[in-house]
Parts: C-alpha cells; sequence; structure tokens
C-alpha cells in the first residue's frame, strides 16, 4: 500500500477521497454536473446507448449472438452470406446501393457480450466495431427480463475512408459521414431490436429464426 | 381579460458593500472550497444593519417609485403583497409595518411565505389574479432579504463556506391594471414532494425560538446538495421552457432572463439549457451574493438602471425555491418609461 501510494503520489490530477477530500471532491462533480450536455460532447467521439428489454438475458443474448439475425433487427444490413474464410459474412449496407458489408460476431457466453466486427467494401480489415452486451436486468434494476448496450467508438477510418478504391462508384456516401445519426439511427434499430424479442417472448414464441440462406460449409 | 403590467421596479441595498474577506480572512474560516467554482465566493455583498429590519427595507426600497409615480399613486395601493426571507417576528409578517410606515391602506395584504427565491414571480401572478377579477386597480410586491448580516455572520456560522454567499437587500416590484409592461403569462408550480427538504439546522437541537448556545444555520448534506442541484437544473430550464412554449416563443428568443441568483453552477447551467448567451441572463451574484427571493427584482431594477433591458425586450423572469419545492417562470413585454 504504501509503495503504490508513494507510486500515485507522484502521478499529477488524481482526484481520490485522501485529497483533495470530501467536500471538494463533490464540489468539483457539483461542478461537472450540468443540465443540458451538447450532442456532440455526449456522442462526438463514442456512441453509447442502452435499452430495457423483457426478455429472459440468456434468449436476448443467444439471438444477438447469430448474425443473420441482423437481418431482423438493423435497418439496412440484409442478405449475408459466408464470405469465404470461417466466421466472416459479407451482406449488402442498404443504407447506400451496391455497397457490401462485411461482418465477424465475437460472443462471449461468460460475460453475454457481442461484438460485430465490421467493414464496408473490403473484410481484410474489421474496423467499424458495435460492441454489446446483455445484463440480466434482475442484477442491475431488480426486475425481470435485459439491459442491453451497446457502444461504438469512432475509429479514424470513419472520418477518412482508407480504401477509396474499394468503393462500388467514387461519389458513394461514405459510412463516417452518417457518424452524427449514430445516435439516432442506433436508437431505431435498438428499438426494433427490443420489439423484436419483446414480442415473441411475451407471445411465447421461438425468439430465434433460421437463417434464411441455408449455409452451404 | 384585463391587462396586467409589471409597471416598474425598485431596489435597495443596505449599507457599503462587504468584501469577500469579511468571511474569508475570519479566524478558523473554512478555506477549502474558497476557489471552487461552486462555493467561490463572491467578490462582495451588502448586509443590513443590526437594527435594520424587514419594513425599513421595503420602506427605502419603494422610495423611487413614489418619486416615480407619486405619493398618492403608490399610496393608493389595493394590494400589497411582502415576501420576508427572513421574518423579523413571528406571529405577524412585515406587511401591516410596511402599510403603516408608507401609508398604505390596501384592501389585499398578504405575508407571502412560500415560493422563497422565486416568489417575486408567485407574489406576480397572485397581484395579476386579484387585479384581474377584483375591482383592485394597483398592487405592491415586495421581497426583503436579511438574512445575510444576520444569521451568516455569526461567529461560528460565519466560519462555514456557505456564509460568504448570501447577500441582502430588496426589492419591489409596481404592478397596475395597464398596458405598458405587460405580464403576458405565468407559469407557477408548487412540488410538495420536495418539500422540508431545506432545513435550518441547530447543532444542540432546541426549537429556534428556545434559548441556547447554537447558532442558526442552513443545513445540508452532501446528498441533499447533489439533489437540489438535479433539481435546480431541471425545475428553472423547465418552467421557462413551458411559459415559452405557451408564448410560441424559442427560449432562445428571450431578450433578457432574470432568474434567482444561487451561485454560479445553476446561473451556467440555466443558460446553457435556455440556449441563451451570458449577456442575456443577468448575474448579480459577484455583486451582491445570492440574494435569495430579493434578487429577481434588485436584478431587473438594475438592468433597468443600466440599460440593459430595452424597449419592447421580452423579458423572463424565473427561478426555483428552497430544495425545489416551488419554482416558476413569467413573462413580461418591457415598455416601463423611465422618463
Amino acid at each position: 500500500m504504501n509503495e503504490e501510494s508513494s507510486t500515485l503520489a507522484d502521478i499529477p490530477g488524481l482526484m481520490r477521497i485522501e485529497n483533495p477530500g470530501k467536500e471538494e471532491l463533490t464540489a468539483h462533480c457539483m461542478e461537472l454536473t450540468h443540465a443540458v450536455y451538447p450532442h456532440h460532447q455526449v456522442y462526438g467521439q463514442y456512441c453509447t446507448i442502452h435499452a430495457y428489454v423483457d426478455c429472459p438475458p440468456e434468449r436476448a443474448y443467444d439471438y444477438l449472438r447469430q448474425g443473420h439475425h441482423l437481418e431482423e433487427w438493423t435497418c439496412s444490413l440484409r442478405d449475408f452470406a459466408p464470405a469465404g474464410p470461417p466466421g466472416l459474412w459479407v451482406g449488402h449496407d442498404r443504407l447506400e446501393d451496391d455497397t457490401r458489408i462485411y461482418c465477424e460476431v465475437v460472443a462471449n457466453p461468460e460475460a453475454m457480450t457481442v461484438d460485430y466486427h465490421c467493414s464496408w467494401d473490403q473484410g481484410e480489415k474489421l474496423w467499424m466495431i458495435y460492441l454489446m452486451r446483455v445484463v440480466p436486468a434482475r442484477l442491475v434494476l431488480d426486475k425481470p427480463g435485459s439491459v442491453i448496450t451497446w457502444t461504438n467508438c469512432r475509429h479514424p477510418y470513419y472520418d477518412d475512408n482508407p480504401h477509396p478504391g474499394a468503393a462500388p462508384r467514387p461519389d458513394r456516401p461514405w459510412v463516417g459521414d452518417y457518424w452524427d445519426l449514430f445516435y439516432a439511427g442506433h436508437t431505431v434499430e435498438m428499438n426494433n431490436l427490443k420489439a423484436i424479442l419483446e414480442h415473441r417472448h411475451r407471445n411465447g414464441l421461438p425468439v430465434n429464426v433460421a437463417p434464411p440462406t441455408a449455409v452451404a460449409r | 381579460m384585463t391587462t396586467v403590467s409589471l409597471t416598474d421596479v425598485a431596489s435597495y441595498l443596505p449599507g457599503e458593500p462587504v468584501p469577500a474577506e469579511f468571511y474569508t480572512d475570519y479566524p478558523g474560516a473554512e478555506d477549502k472550497l474558497r476557489n471552487h467554482p461552486m462555493f467561490k465566493v463572491p467578490p462582495s455583498r451588502h448586509h443590513v444593519a443590526a437594527d435594520e429590519s424587514n419594513a425599513d427595507m421595503v420602506e427605502r426600497a419603494v422610495q423611487p417609485l413614489i418619486e416615480r409615480h407619486g405619493r398618492d399613486e403608490i399610496r393608493g395601493v389595493d394590494v400589497l403583497l411582502v415576501h420576508s426571507q427572513l421574518p423579523d417576528l413571528p406571529f405577524v409578517g412585515a406587511g401591516t409595518e410596511v402599510a403603516r410606515r408608507l401609508g398604505l391602506n390596501p384592501e389585499w395584504l398578504v405575508d407571502v411565505a412560500n415560493a422563497g427565491c422565486a416568489s417575486f414571480v408567485y407574489m406576480l401572478k397572485l397581484a395579476r389574479q386579484i387585479l384581474t377579477t377584483t375591482d383592485a386597480k394597483t398592487a405592491l410586491i415586495c421581497n426583503a432579504q436579511s438574512a445575510a448580516g444576520q444569521c451568516f455572520t455569526q461567529s461560528e456560522v460565519r466560519r462555514l463556506a456557505q456564509a460568504a454567499i448570501p447577500g441582502d437587500g430588496c426589492g419591489v416590484g409596481y404592478v397596475t391594471t395597464s398596458a405598458d409592461t405587460p405580464v403576458l403569462d405565468v407559469e407557477t408550480r408548487h412540488i410538495g414532494e420536495y418539500a422540508g427538504d431545506m432545513t435550518v439546522a441547530v447543532d444542540d437541537g432546541r426549537k429556534y425560538w428556545e434559548p441556547g448556545e447554537s447558532q442558526l444555520r442552513i443545513g445540508f448534506t452532501d446528498a441533499s446538495v447533489a439533489k437540489v442541484l438535479a433539481r435546480g437544473n431541471r425545475l428553472v430550464p423547465e418552467v421557462v421552457t413551458d411559459l415559452c412554449r405557451r408564448l410560441g416563443v424559442a427560449t432562445a428568443d428571450i431578450d433578457v432572463l432574470i432568474t434567482n441568483q444561487p451561485n454560479r453552477t445553476f446561473l451556467r447551467n440555466w443558460r446553457e439549457a435556455l440556449q441563451l448567451p451570458p449577456e442575456r441572463h443577468l448575474n448579480t451574484f459577484d455583486q451582491y451574493g445570492n440574494l435569495f427571493g430579493a434578487a429577481i427584482p434588485i436584478t431587473l431594477d438594475r438592468a433597468i438602471r443600466s440599460r440593459q433591458v430595452e424597449d419592447g425586450d421580452l423579458v423572463v423572469l424565473g427561478g426555483f425555491a428552497h430544495a425545489g419545492d416551488f419554482a416558476g417562470a413569467t413573462a413580461v413585454r418591457w415598455h416601463g418609461g423611465r422618463g
């Protein structure tokens, strides 16, 4: 502990209860608390949204981890098919004509995290990453169901397409042009996800559906 | 419906400005938070004199109204509403004493004890209601604040960070059935849920009127301070926004916003939430500290005097009280002539 403290003492800018103390810490936090926050401050570099979904967490996780369900709950991802390398899929992002989106699902059942590693136009480097997590609502809200969180980080490629040559045509808008609409667009998709899961769960239907196209292994 | 106007306002600040050092150089002064924006000490404030009462301050604040509108006109008010932040006496408010001093004979006299820092807005609403539904033609509404030089200068309390924030003063409004500076609308709400969350604390648990050694102060735990911050952040923009929606104007179209003046953080947050530039949200906190209920009329009076309010301006007055048990806002179209 002593060693740790002396190490911490060398780090400028730390605010811990030992120093400055409770009152100043509280005052500092109050100063940081505004009534409103500009959109760019909240969603400029990261876009995190969340929703409560009245569907058991295991079922919500199981639905999310199967990539073909993206065709149900996203606004514009359709027609996924295996792209060749194991685990890599390619479909269309109908946000723009003739635009292919590559996707790999990285899921962790213990943590109930589902990350979609994606990219427009090419599948070599998947840099558009959608980080999702299912949390049992019983733990955090003391009620049945799930809390689903979803974060995107503003990878530099959003602002600067590294492979303009891979676009279907030179004037095709770039995905990063939409960054400022991510909060809105992802909220629409989260609402879709919530509606699908809640409808099927409430009516005793299977939550998952079979992939629309048989996958040739 | 009869148009009611906030025809004029006037104010009085007792004594000479008291510098921040009165508190910061006091032996044993808490200095942990002195440089913190939330508790940063205003450079100056005013204190009532030892023998100065609420009625004394109201009498002095009304003098400019008498000069501008004539003694008879002021003496003829039909309505007198008085809010004393720190009542001088239990049992009886300052209202009848004010009437005696000024030679008033109002048919309607109310000592308003609710709506705290936003009571000017509430009294304007009451006056407007009486003036539109009865034969009454004119009203005087008064806010006296004398806690700073009394409660907060006590030997023990003076050391606390909270002591350096308040200031004393008195603001009054003259309300008439006319169309010169029409009150366009008033939005108020009493929020019972938050009643009683602001307390006055005495460390030995005695009733405030019982003899004892402990010194009366405002009681706040950290948790309640955080709650009050969250409520204040929400309530004032909410009532102002609702008022503007009813008027069909955007909050950004407010020419002059005058709120109560609790601290710099609230002022910043309200301005940001209502999308107004700093120059349109007037600040008297640095000069006079937190004037509690007197802040709105005093700030308005200073603004008119310094021509920060111009003919035709949409002026919005708003604020919240105590720990959030009241919030209110009103809009007037300013055409007040002061010659």
